[in-house]
């Protein structure tokens, strides 16, 4: 079956569509649902801001930012629980912060007292995990690959939290039928765990999105994809990379729910999660998520890919901004105060300084560490 | 569970395998079978016939003609706690797949410490007249790849422990299974102990001291009726077959090189950059002191399979042109 598509516009124009109406869901938790997709919003940003700020100085050799795609990326990580599957990309702290971290923990004022969270608290320590997180990105010893991968080439488990995150390889697209693999071993030990996997639009160009797809949905795996469609693969627009008017749809072709979303709107992001986690939940099989975000940086920082998005284009992505968006609705909603907001910023911005710094002053590898090929 | 193994005298190979894998699936409750078409029909070699009943639709699942996607969907199984065993219809078909097999699963390991208990069945080698994609010998992709282990055996009694150990082997096992041997070898299962991982192996298979031969596969069998036909020409071959590829069990290679200085690697993949010439590198490295002579290659030439059996046959080494090689090389 197919969903109905949130936004049935053409979206191949490079246009993001427009913001879905998610008022029926928007009921008293709207308030905290807002507050809780904003603050880790924040955290990612910030957290992104750091690390271009690092390669700007020459600090670091490579970044790939994940500004513009918080909105979507927070969203969907809201709509996972313990012992669900994580598989992500390199735009995709927003999820991994929500994953790893109970925000609240580590900035007790950040919410009200009575605050409905949408997610329980994973638990465990959230700033170890983070300054662990920190040293991934820098290379050093107490990253989680010891130094040995790149920034979000890394696997995290803690099964004693339910967390389990496996990051990815540079190959685009690879990681779907492994995160479909994943949702297998669930659907194997009779669970009601589900695994959640990002990709950009370019990927879904790549033979494993329709081997992945079809034999997912073949087997009805508790299996979530969500394409994060940016509209630029690294200097290839969609005009260059697919010829149909939306990538939703190629759920059609394997019978399986697709569903359309603005992605810069955390609240109807949410909501196609929740009910895209809900199906899988239920034994109804995967759902192909299509995520519109703007395009706000290059492939990488430093690169010039970005002067390949026409001005007009990329003017509306940053006009956009999911952050700017959320907090204004905020704001206008009558839910904080800029001056609040301002306050959580700095908040963010000096936990992020703080484990950043820590992660710095920590030991480079061990030279000649000798990391096994094989497990024992 | 127990840990049952099959006894029995006079096992073919094909039967082997199909033992190994309903033993360590009765065993193991996490073993799982995935590939084309093994689920009612049992696979094109029939080596799982049955099974589905057994076990059902679960553990024994047909995929789509989908290596990548097979072999990734696996991979992510076997880092949540499954082990899945793959059969490839033919080990000429794992090139679909070989992304995730030498980039996800061989490098996984050492990129994050999560294990891929999974195990790859190919259906490989020539003799039958196939073609250049039923018939190719392509242990060498995956040597290449670290963190890949290999196992090549020519015998149905390495074929079956073998294979169990590597369905317990918390890493990823390319398990190179011969077709001409599925249904002409035959030896005792006797019951030995299973490994929980697979280690390297080699066995010398025949005592001699004039010239050590190294082979893998079918070409072991050949290489041991060549050693008779030597023999009664006075030329006594020292047969080592290497049951495991990798790791290397480089050991007993150098011990029989330094009593008969001379080496001969027979294999019938091709010639360019096959696992022969890795191994005369290394007895090179090691050895070159002790040979009286250069390290002789007998191999298939660099071509693709003819159809045609007779056009096939000219390539694979056979009995006669393993003796004469060991002849030049004897004479040099």
């Amino acid at each position: 079956m197919m969903d109905q598509p949130a936004n049935s516009s053409p979206s191949n124009t490079g246009a993001p569509p427009e913001v879905s109406p998610a008022a029926a869901w928007l009921d008293t938790g709207s308030d905290h649902a807002l507050r809780e997709m904003h603050a880790y919003m924040r955290l990612t940003r910030e957290w992104d801001l750091r690390y271009e700020k690092m390669f700007k100085t020459g600090a670091l050799s490579k970044w790939y930012s994940s500004v513009g795609n918080e909105a979507a990326t927070v969203a969907a990580a809201s709509a996972i629980e313990k012992g669900d599957a994580l598989v992500s990309l390199h735009r995709d702290a927003g999820a991994i912060l929500r994953h790893y971290v109970d925000i609240e923990t580590l900035i007790p004022e950040i919410f009200p007292s009575n605050m409905n969270l949408i997610r329980q608290p994973l638990g465990g320590d959230s700033r170890e995990r983070l300054f662990r997180l920190a040293c991934q990105m820098l290379g050093r010893q107490h990253g989680y690959s010891a130094g040995h991968e790149r920034s979000y080439h890394y696997n995290h488990m803690e099964p004693e939290h339910g967390l389990i995150h496996i990051g990815m390889i540079s190959h685009l697209g690879s990681m779907i039928p492994v995160a479909a693999g994943a949702a297998l071993s669930f659907q194997q030990q009779k669970s009601d765990r589900v695994a959640i996997n990002f990709i950009g639009e370019g990927a879904t160009s790549t033979g494993d999105f329709h081997e992945g797809l079809n034999i997912a949905s073949v087997w009805k795996l508790p299996f979530i994809l969500i394409i994060e469609n940016n509209h630029w693969a690294f200097s290839t627009p969609t005009s260059q990379q697919y010829a149909c008017d939306n990538l939703a749809s190629r759920a059609i072709g394997y019978g399986m729910a697709g569903v359309e979303v603005d992605g810069n709107d955390p609240i109807a992001m949410h909501q196609v999660m929740q009910e895209a986690v809900q199906r899988a939940r239920s034994g109804e099989g995967p759902t192909l998520v299509e995520a519109h975000v703007g395009r706000h940086r290059g492939h990488s920082e430093g690169d010039d890919s970005l002067d390949q998005v026409p001005g007009d284009e990329l003017k509306g992505y940053l006009e956009n901004d999911p952050m700017d968006l959320i907090e204004t609705r905020m704001v206008n909603g009558g839910i904080v105060s800029r001056a609040w907001l301002e306050e959580i910023r700095e908040k963010c911005a000096a936990l992020i300084m703080e484990v950043v710094d820590e992660a710095m002053s920590m030991p480079e590898p061990e030279p000649n560490s000798d990391r096994s090929i094989h497990a024992e | 569970m127990p840990n049952e193994m099959t006894v029995e005298e006079n096992v073919l190979y094909i039967e082997a395998l199909s033992h190994a894998l309903r033993d360590e699936m009765r065993h193991d409750p996490s073993v799982m079978l995935m590939g084309q078409d093994i689920a009612g029909h049992g696979g094109a070699f029939k080596i799982t016939k049955g099974f589905l009943d057994e076990f059902g639709p679960q553990r024994v699942r047909n995929t789509p003609i989908a290596e990548s996607g097979t072999i990734g969907i696996a991979t992510g199984a076997a880092i949540l706690g499954q082990r899945p065993v793959i059969e490839m219809q033919f080990a000429d078909f794992i090139s679909c797949g070989f992304n995730q097999l030498v980039n996800v699963a061989a490098k996984m390991y050492w990129r994050t410490e999560c294990a891929v208990p999974l195990v790859i069945r190919m259906p490989g080698g020539g003799g039958m007249g196939a073609g250049a994609f039923h018939s190719q010998n392509v242990e060498s992709w995956f040597l290449h790849s670290p963190g890949l282990k290999v196992v090549a055996p020519a015998f149905s009694d390495d074929a079956y422990r073998l294979l169990r150990s590597a369905i317990k082997d918390p890493n990823p096992v390319i398990y190179f299974e011969h077709k001409f041997l599925y249904r002409r070898e035959r030896t005792d299962l006797k019951g030995t102990e299973i490994g929980d991982r697979v280690v390297g192996e080699a066995n010398v298979r025949r005592s001699g001291q004039h010239l050590t031969s190294i082979s893998w596969g079918w070409m072991t069998h050949r290489v041991l009726e060549a050693a008779e036909i030597m023999a009664a020409e006075g030329v006594e071959i020292e047969v080592i077959d290497l049951p495991v590829l990798s790791p290397l069990d480089l050991d007993p290679i150098l011990q029989s090189i330094e009593k008969t200085e001379h080496v001969a690697i027979t294999h019938e993949a091709t010639r360019t950059c096959g696992f022969g010439a890795e191994l005369a590198a290394r007895i090179s490295d090691e050895a070159i002191w002790n040979l009286d002579g250069p390290v002789t290659r007998i191999t298939y030439p660099d071509s693709p399979s003819p159809f045609n059996k007779k056009l096939e046959a000219d390539r694979i080494p056979s009995v006669d042109v393993i003796c004469d090689g060991w002849r030049q090389a004897l004479q040099s």
